[in-house]
């Protein structure tokens, strides 16, 4: 398809800036730009052009999405028009607070209501994603350990069955990673953590359950080994779906937690962000969250700041926007809502696991909001790939599963069907993929070539990165 | 579908959760219907102060949003689409996303471009870690933007790298030699809304060997030269004005954009053209192996999810406005400013700064700036940011007009 620049006709315009009432400032020339090269279009053309641009991008609304890990719940369309409304979308973030109390009474109540979610006592909605929220509780825990006077704490232990961001958090954060192993169940291995967690460890990056789809069902010994080498307990949030209502990582014994709004409070992903990243904390964390807080005073809302905070992330106070969002979703569902939503998640995972559990599952056992399946055999005896499956389904209506991920397991594919699919979503879901599985056995070529539907066919990703074409040349 | 599993209740699927954390009770309000929501969360909207005309900026600017801007980007095709790991089920997502690179490596005067970051703030410390090499510190100026500077020591001080901050007294940032610094970072237009010499700047620091990392408002792109052309590695800033609400503060779009040869050190995102199997164009998420999915803890940043429909909405915008609409754009702003200035002068307000600015300007009128700022308010205008008890950081964009600025000049005239 062509791109809005070769669309782009010399001299078409569409929108129109109001009139100057006052005097044309003219700047010197000096200071001025030559040319400036953007399209030239009318308003029809433009509306075309991105909403063909849409129409060849596959939304939660365009049918199965089930991406592990990534939580593609339906967005309510509520929660746009919420977000959208004036008091909101027009709000200042300088104004006053005084004449912006809505929008801080929009942080002190869902902060609240994060807080109880997690079993947590303090909150920042600063951090604009998750990783952004891994960096900034990583940041907090290097304060807590420095205002202690414990400057030794310079590594960071995270399972190897963790998401990519966390070592590369942990990075940013000044951290030396430590990886430990996964035991024969995929769950923490407890003996290499107990070797690894001394009084060089600042923390433990753990997501839980983990990247499998296992709660890591020793948490509370888990917790005991670190707290007894003195070092801090953190959670990425990345899978509260699977137990949000049913556990809280603050009775688990971690001491800080991100959640991604994007993902397990029903924010729409946008193709890419913008997401929210909230970090939740225990009380002696509190004074390391970034500047500024909301605070209650007796004249209401006020911006409040801590001597000891770990500093700013971003401006101004985040994704405001996407929290509106959040709060819509929680305020709906109510707890018992959000504890339903955990289990129907864990009940559809199980349930779609069940019905393709004659093909290579990994582990033993129930798991929780998503599971993985490995393409191990298959691709030894078809010579059909895990991206090849991940392709088949794609003609056959559905997002593809995570690929290749965990790291730990071989020919990986990670579904997470979230609790809004249907039983008739999930029983369809189930037929294509044993439809593409036999496909393998009598015609893999078609599968090797797949996707056929699509408005382009596999793309050279090894020749985009080795001959890169990041810009049109105009 | 507990028959399949056998199971009598779902909750039997949580038995490995250990039983004394399940035990736990914590409470949360009761639901309520869709409606009820509504009405909660508007009523929480309505106790926001709505403004008949907005004079204040300082990073965060109202501007016009074409209702074809909104009506494109709410489809839900964009809005509920996660990263395009998928690329034959994403071209619309990654054409989107190139295009909008094409556009702000045009505005910056840059080769390569990201598919963008969380904030103005966030691109320009995520800038300058990438340039910080050995020697391992930045220089900037007392004149950028407050919340930027916060975020520049928070990332930098994480990874070890020194900042220094030189002040800018006259307004302007003056480059002396024997920082010892490895990056420069300024700001053009900058916190106080003066255009800054950027190719003079450049040419000191490049004098020192310093690598130069340019932030600002884009919309002063349309008329100024840009970074690149003043020889600057790298620019980044806040593409917030190109159609996006202000929105309490976000979520807003960092950009960055840099020479070529920086295109495999960027962190983030980055769309590249390719071809697919038949040899038709296609697009791609590329140069990955800089990123946290493949190489964990030597990636050159955490960051994934970003502002992807943030930048969609800027592509959308600029498309409509085109290279002339946007110069119109810029140029009504300026020159707003440019007469609330000269009118508040007139009236006893002086300019702090006797500097060249583009839509942002400082005026001091000792003691009476929250009388002022005050009085503003009362007839539902929100004036420009006081700074301190003197002096107020104005703006003006193109939703004001003459009318709108005779009456703050009018209200000026009675509190001064």
């Amino acid at each position: 398809m062509k791109t809005v620049f070769e669309k782009s006709v010399k001299g078409r315009r569409c929108f129109e800036v109001s009139a100057l009432d006052v005097e044309k400032y003219d700047f010197e020339a000096g200071a001025l730009r030559s040319s400036l090269r953007l399209p030239e279009l009318s308003e029809p053309e433009v509306v075309a052009h991105y909403t063909a641009l849409s129409k060849r991008t596959f939304g939660v609304d365009d049918g199965f999405y089930p991406l592990g890990s990534c939580t593609m719940k339906y967005n309510p369309k509520l929660h746009e028009v919420i977000a959208a409304l004036p008091g909101f979308r027009d709000a200042h973030p300088l104004a006053r607070a005084d004449k912006m109390q809505g929008s801080l009474a929009v942080i002190d109540t869902l902060s609240a209501y994060l807080a109880g979610i997690t079993g947590m006592d303090a909150v920042t909605l600063q951090p604009c994603a998750g990783a952004h929220g891994e960096f900034t509780a990583l940041l907090m825990v290097r304060a807590y350990h420095r205002a202690r006077g414990d400057e030794k704490r310079v590594k960071v232990l995270i399972p190897d069955s963790a998401h990519g961001t966390n070592p590369a958090s942990a990075a940013m954060a000044g951290f030396e990673v430590v990886t430990v192993k996964s035991d024969a169940d995929g769950l923490v291995d407890l003996a290499d953590l107990s070797l690894k967690a001394g009084e060089d460890t600042a923390a433990l990056m753990l997501t839980n359950p983990n990247t499998l789809g296992k709660f890591e069902k020793h948490i509370l010994k888990i917790a005991e080994i670190v707290h007894e080498a003195g070092a801090l307990m953190y959670y990425d949030g990345a899978n509260l779906n699977a137990v949000m209502g049913v556990v809280r990582p603050g009775d688990m014994g971690f001491d800080l937690v991100h959640l991604n709004l994007h993902k397990t409070f029903s924010a729409p992903h946008g193709g890419g962000g913008p997401g929210s990243g909230p970090v939740c904390c225990k009380a002696e964390l509190a004074a390391f969250l970034p500047d500024p807080q909301v605070t209650r005073t007796e004249r209401g809302f006020r911006f409040g700041r801590s001597d000891w905070s770990a500093g700013r992330v971003t401006a101004f106070y985040g994704n405001f926007g996407v929290y509106v969002k959040a709060l819509a979703y929680i305020v709906t569902l109510g707890g018992k809502g959000l504890r339903e939503a955990a289990v129907t998640a864990v009940l559809n995972a199980n349930y779609l696991r069940e019905k393709i559990s004659y093909f290579y599952p990994v582990g033993e056992g129930r798991c929780m909001h998503e599971f993985v399946l490995s393409m191990r055999k298959l691709r030894e005896e078809t010579g059909v790939t895990a991206a090849d499956v991940a392709k088949g389904l794609i003609d056959r209506g559905i997002h593809p599963p995570t690929m290749y991920f965990p790291l730990i397991v071989e020919d990986a594919l990670m579904f997470e069907p979230t609790e809004t699919a249907s039983k008739e979503t999930l029983d369809a879901a189930a037929d294509a993929l044993k439809e593409v599985i036999e496909l393998a056995y009598t015609d893999p070529d078609a599968l090797h070539s797949a996707p056929h539907t699509t408005p382009i066919r596999r793309p050279d990703e090894a020749g985009a990165a080795r001959d890169p074409v990041v810009k049109e040349e105009l | 579908m507990l028959d399949l599993l056998g199971l009598t209740s779902a909750e039997e699927l949580f038995s490995d959760l250990p039983k004394e954390l399940r035990r736990k009770k914590f409470a949360l309000s009761e639901g309520r219907s869709q409606q009820e929501t509504y009405k909660a969360l508007a009523e929480l909207a309505s106790r926001n102060a709505t403004y008949k005309s907005v004079f204040r900026g300082a990073g965060s600017y109202v501007h016009y949003i074409p209702a074809a801007v909104t009506s494109v980007t709410s489809r839900e095709e964009f809005l509920t689409s996660y990263t395009p790991y998928q690329p034959e089920i994403s071209q619309g997502i990654l054409q989107a996303t190139f295009e909008f690179q094409t556009m702000m490596c045009e505005l910056t005067g840059m080769d390569v471009a990201t598919a963008s970051h969380y904030s103005g703030a966030t691109a320009a410390a995520e800038a300058c870690v990438m340039c910080a090499g050995k020697g391992r510190k930045v220089v900037t100026f007392s004149n950028i933007d407050p919340d930027t500077l916060d975020t520049l020591r928070t990332y930098l001080g994480a990874r070890g790298i020194a900042l220094e901050v030189l002040s800018a007294d006259n307004g302007n940032a003056v480059l002396k030699s024997g920082t010892g610094g490895s990056v420069l970072y300024i700001q053009s237009p900058n916190y106080y809304g003066i255009v800054e010499d950027v190719s003079l700047l450049v040419s000191a620091a490049k004098a020192e060997g310093m690598k130069v990392v340019v932030g600002g408002n884009p919309l002063a792109l349309a008329l100024f030269r840009s970074p690149g052309e003043c020889g600057a590695d790298v620019a980044v800033g806040d593409a917030q004005p190109f159609g996006l609400p202000v929105s309490f503060g976000g979520p807003y779009l960092g950009y960055m954009a840099a020479k070529r040869e920086f295109m495999r050190k960027l962190p983030g995102r980055i769309v590249g053209e390719t071809k697919d199997a038949e040899g038709d164009r296609a697009f791609v998420l590329t140069l990955q192996t800089r990123e946290q999915h493949i190489r964990r803890e030597k990636a050159t940043s955490n960051i994934c999810s970003n502002q992807a429909h943030c930048a969609l909405t800027a592509a959308v915008y600029l498309s409509l406005m085109g290279a002339r609409g946007l110069k119109d754009l810029a140029t009504k702003c300026a020159s707003n400013a440019h007469y609330l200035a000269r009118e508040l002068t007139r009236v006893g307000a002086k300019l702090f700064y006797e500097k060249e600015f583009f839509h942002e300007f400082v005026t001091i009128t000792p003691g009476k700036a929250s009388a002022l700022t005050a009085a503003l308010e009362r007839k539902g205008i929100l004036g420009g940011l006081p700074l301190d008890e003197h002096r107020i950081l104005w703006c003006c964009t193109e939703c004001v007009g003459k009318a709108d600025m005779d009456e703050v000049v009018s209200i000026a005239e009675e509190v001064l």
